[in-house]
């Protein structure tokens, strides 16, 4: 529950940020250079004077955005994959899962630096580079679950009282194999913001000026023997923001598999 | 201190046994006060229909009951003078497997899939009898001969062998250490039917030489007239008829034994169709008043709802759980006199 | 089995290959010209012609592809183009510090997130278990590289205790592989949990017990063993990963290492270091792929029986199942 309600804040905070903190995101007041956590400023001021509260609200637009719709991403053509895949079987089976098989040669990170480095850097760029390489994941998930549910009795009943392939696969697969599903995505837009905030942090993702977390984090590195806070802040938000989704994920596989409930 | 004197001479006894499991909350009553005695080296059959407590009674004297469910245990279990429920788990281990052991029920899943079967055999061997690795191994190839596995295939794993070998390996398990009592958790049931007679035959022989008592946990009534010298049918975790094989199947007194008897196929009789026990057992998170039976009984009166029911003794050794058996009998000896 | 080894060895190499041409393609296309970084802004068109000539830059991309799968045959992954050192050697070189971090990074994370895990199961749903639970939910939600300046803070900073950057020593590994572990550790103790608390319910550990064994041995030979096969395999990726990961992490702490001279090839638009980087983590993950497959077959007998594969081995075993 925590989760989720840490989540639909920080979502509306980040919205409404510009309206309600007292500091621009990017106003740079030369005099409260370094300013540690005060009431003036509640969590300090970075290098250049810039009030730290404002650019972590204003970034979390990027942290939440990157996450949701490069999972989004990743799990559309996923599925798309994946469900192909498993249903039709034989030749495209194993045409899908030899590519996906190189995808999955590297460690995904790799994969996402690799790919970030062709697309160039930039907001957009983060998305599908994540993206990309969180595509395997979710489409040998969709085919291991259509495999188990396709051979299981009630699509042989489905398909002996002549359904249609379509309808077997939007009526019967999809409908069965979308729990694990619901769960994979909150925790892959979990991994894609810890993925996102890395790729800033190397400087292949989100840019500086820009207050994504990462890059915060990137460029206050060399200040944080002096003043860790700089170090500090970024970083718990984009551990609680991370946690919230891995908590929203665990609620939901726990709601849905009573096995592990006792 | 009569008590004490007369627990020592039974060899094995339980008295009073409740076992209580939680489930979401909710108590659920497996066994609601079970006592039975059983002399060194006899046979007693637990009979009664799936969810009666059959296999709880038998975890209980094991004291192997699943911990994150168990509610409660209370009552007393002798074995040889002494009450196992109150030992400390470190003394009652040193019971286990070696003077009492267990034959499961699924051979399919109760060996380890990762050990060699020798290797299952010789760990309690080892533990037990003080031997060394070495002569453990040799001593669970004897056993393994005993229950007819040749020692080539010793040294195979579970997956590698069929539903029958493997329950011989459990029963090799459970005698490796020559136990006084042996727990059979319907130790056929699995089986193929050709398989069961092999195995139970395996069995009866294995208790003759050994002189080992056995306690038989099954649902067939076949198996406990070839191996039982008692029988407690069981009913909702309770013992509602008792006594030698005799009285039961001769003289079945409660309405209950009188029904799975009746669902029982008679070939020396023409009967176009079979009698089933109607109705299904009760919920035993939420036991019936009086007898737990009454809902299901054809004899039932008002009265049998109203409190619990004692054990009537019909003869000496014969006990029922039932306030009308005797009439019952009666009624029921008229009309066989009748035919 | 070791025909089994020698099958997969060789499925490797068709996999490595298409790596290599899919990275050398998408250096092919990465916008920028590195001739231009290498000279500065300064150069004439003249220069730039003679150092892609020079580089082998100005011949068609099938020529150089071929040229560079030819090279690569020979362990040859080309010369860096600002250093002009062989990139095969500077890999060499450097990889030591890559493997023991991430080696280092795994066995502190099984060393340690195993036993926690079964702790957990063993204590399901109590106190333990819960706080546990929440503090590996905690771990997995952190960026090691967040975690490993946060280290850097403490230990280096404040405390003195630990060196913070560079590698000359076991001493110097110490902060890496917590800042590295800590995601995995999370991990691998929830993962360890639930396949324990899967395998501890089941009919063979109530035999175990059953035999009188000591609850200490039930747990540890008989029932982690069958909870074993989904632990190793998380285990497997995580190493990966771990390899991964120590892009960030090395150059958090300035260990020279792959990771390290990923990020700097990359910045500085060497490619031949970047593909030879990422095509030599794409073989160690290959190897530790085909590692964590024989674990399996180490643990699991019915594994291994697949693997073995002789048909007199496959007759005898469905005769028996029947």
């Amino acid at each position: 529950m925590f989760g989720l309600f840490f989540i639909i804040v920080l979502f509306i905070l980040s919205f409404i940020s510009p309206f309600i903190c007292r500091y621009d995101y990017e106003e740079i007041v030369m005099k409260s250079r370094f300013a540690l956590p005060s009431l003036e400023h509640l969590l300090g001021c970075d290098e250049v004077g810039r009030d730290i509260l404002s650019r972590i609200l204003y970034g979390a637009k990027f942290t939440l955005s990157i996450g949701i719709l490069s999972t989004a991403f990743s799990c559309v053509f996923g599925i798309i994959l994946g469900a192909i895949s498993g249903y039709f079987g034989g030749i495209v089976d194993t045409l899908i899962m030899r590519i996906l098989d190189i995808f999955q040669a590297f460690p995904n990170i790799l994969l996402a630096i690799a790919i970030s480095t062709v697309l160039g850097k930039g907001f957009d760029k983060v998305i599908y580079a994540i993206g990309i390489s969180g595509i395997p994941a979710f489409a040998r998930m969709m085919r291991a679950n259509i495999l188990t549910i396709r051979d299981s009795e009630y699509i042989e009943a489905a398909s002996s009282i002549n359904c249609t392939t379509f309808r077997i696969i939007t009526r019967h697969v999809i409908p069965n194999a979308i729990a694990p599903l619901i769960v994979q995505v909150a925790m892959g837009i979990a991994s894609a913001a810890l993925a996102a905030s890395g790729l800033s942090f190397l400087g292949f993702g989100v840019q500086a000026p820009t207050p994504e977390w990462g890059a915060m984090l990137a460029s206050a590195r060399g200040y944080m023997r002096d003043y860790p806070h700089m170090v500090i802040i970024p970083g718990i938000f984009i551990m609680l923001t991370v946690l919230s989704f891995n908590l929203v994920g665990d609620a939901i596989r726990d709601a849905l598999d009573p096995k592990l409930r006792d | 201190m009569e008590q004490k004197i007369n627990h020592q001479d039974v060899f094995f006894s339980v008295e009073d046994l409740k076992v209580e499991y939680t489930s979401g909350g909710e108590a659920i009553h497996a066994v609601n006060g079970v006592s039975f005695q059983l002399p060194k080296g006899s046979t007693i059959g637990l009979v009664g229909e799936t969810g009666a407590g059959k296999t709880s009674i038998a975890k209980a004297i094991m004291r192997i009951l699943p911990d994150h469910a168990t509610r409660s245990v209370e009552g007393k279990i002798y074995f040889d003078g002494q009450e196992l429920l109150s030992l400390p788990e470190n003394d009652m281990r040193k019971y286990r497997g070696k003077s009492i052991s267990m034959i499961f029920q699924d051979p399919m899943t109760a060996l380890n899939p990762v050990k060699t079967v020798v290797a299952q055999i010789a760990e309690g061997i080892h533990l037990h009898q003080k031997l060394s690795k070495h002569d453990a191994i040799k001593a669970a190839i004897k056993m393994l001969e005993t229950v007819g596995i040749s020692e080539d295939r010793a040294y195979e794993y579970p997956h590698q062998f069929s539903g029958g070998m493997k329950q011989r390996v459990v029963i090799a398990i459970a005698l490796a250490c020559n136990p006084q009592l042996l727990i059979a958790d319907e130790p056929t049931t699995a089986l193929d039917v050709t398989i069961q007679a092999q195995v139970l035959d395996l069995m009866k022989n294995l208790q003759k030489e050994t002189g080992t008592a056995m306690i038989l946990i099954t649902h067939d009534l076949g198996v406990v007239a070839d191996v039982c010298e008692s029988v407690a049918v069981v009913y909702a975790g309770k013992i509602v008829e008792y006594g030698s094989k005799e009285d039961i199947f001769d003289h079945a007194s409660h309405p209950y034994t009188i029904g799975l008897f009746g669902a029982l196929p008679d070939l020396s009789k023409d009967v176009a169709r079979l009698s089933p026990v109607e109705g299904l057992p009760p919920d035993p998170s939420n036991l019936p008043e009086g007898c737990s039976f009454a809902p299901r009984c054809p004899h039932a009166t008002p009265e049998c709802s109203k409190a619990p029911i004692p054990m009537t003794e019909l003869r000496p050794g014969h006990q029922v759980r039932c306030i009308r058996c005797k009439e019952l009998c009666k009624n029921i000896s008229g009309e066989r006199g009748s035919k | 089995m070791s025909r089994y080894i020698i099958k997969r060895l060789l499925q490797m190499i068709p996999i490595l290959i298409i790596v290599a041409i899919l990275i050398f393609t998408l250096m092919y296309f990465v916008p920028g010209d590195p001739v231009q970084i290498i000279l500065g802004d300064n150069a004439t068109p003249e220069q730039i012609a003679e150092t892609e000539a020079q580089l082998g830059l100005d011949q068609p991309y099938i020529i150089r592809l071929g040229k560079y799968l030819a090279g690569i045959c020979h362990l040859d992954f080309g010369t860096s183009y600002m250093k002009g050192t062989p990139v095969g050697a500077d890999l060499l070189e450097r990889f030591p510090n890559t493997l023991i971090l991430s080696s280092l990074s795994i066995l502190f994370t099984i060393v340690i997130g195993i036993p926690l895990g079964i702790q957990c199961a063993m204590h399901a749903n109590k106190l333990t278990d819960k706080i546990l639970m929440f503090l590996t939910m905690l771990g997995n939600s952190m960026p090691g590289f967040w975690l490993g300046l946060l280290l850097v803070l403490l230990f280096s900073v404040k405390l003195n205790w630990l060196p913070s950057n560079g590698a000359d020593g076991l001493e110097y590994f110490i902060l890496p592989v917590v800042a590295n572990s800590v995601g995995s550790l999370a991990d691998i103790t929830r993962q360890t949990r639930s396949s324990m608390l899967e395998v501890i319910r089941s009919d063979y550990v109530v035999t175990a017990r059953s035999k009188g064994l000591p609850e200490n041995e039930v747990i540890w030979k008989h029932a982690l063993p069958n909870a074993l096969i989904p632990i190793i395999t998380l285990c497997g990726s995580r190493f990966g990963m771990m390899l991964g990961g120590t892009v960030i992490i090395e150059s958090v702490f300035t260990i020279p290492g792959i990771g390290t001279y990923l990020v700097n090839g990359i910045n500085s638009r060497d490619y031949p270091i970047v593909q030879g980087s990422i095509i030599y983590i794409a073989f160690i993950f290959a190897i530790i792929m085909l590692i964590t497959d024989l674990i399996y077959a180490y643990v699991d007998p019915r594994i291994k029986a697949q693997y073995v594969g002789g048909a007199a081995k496959k007759r005898k075993v469905k005769v028996s199942e029947n």
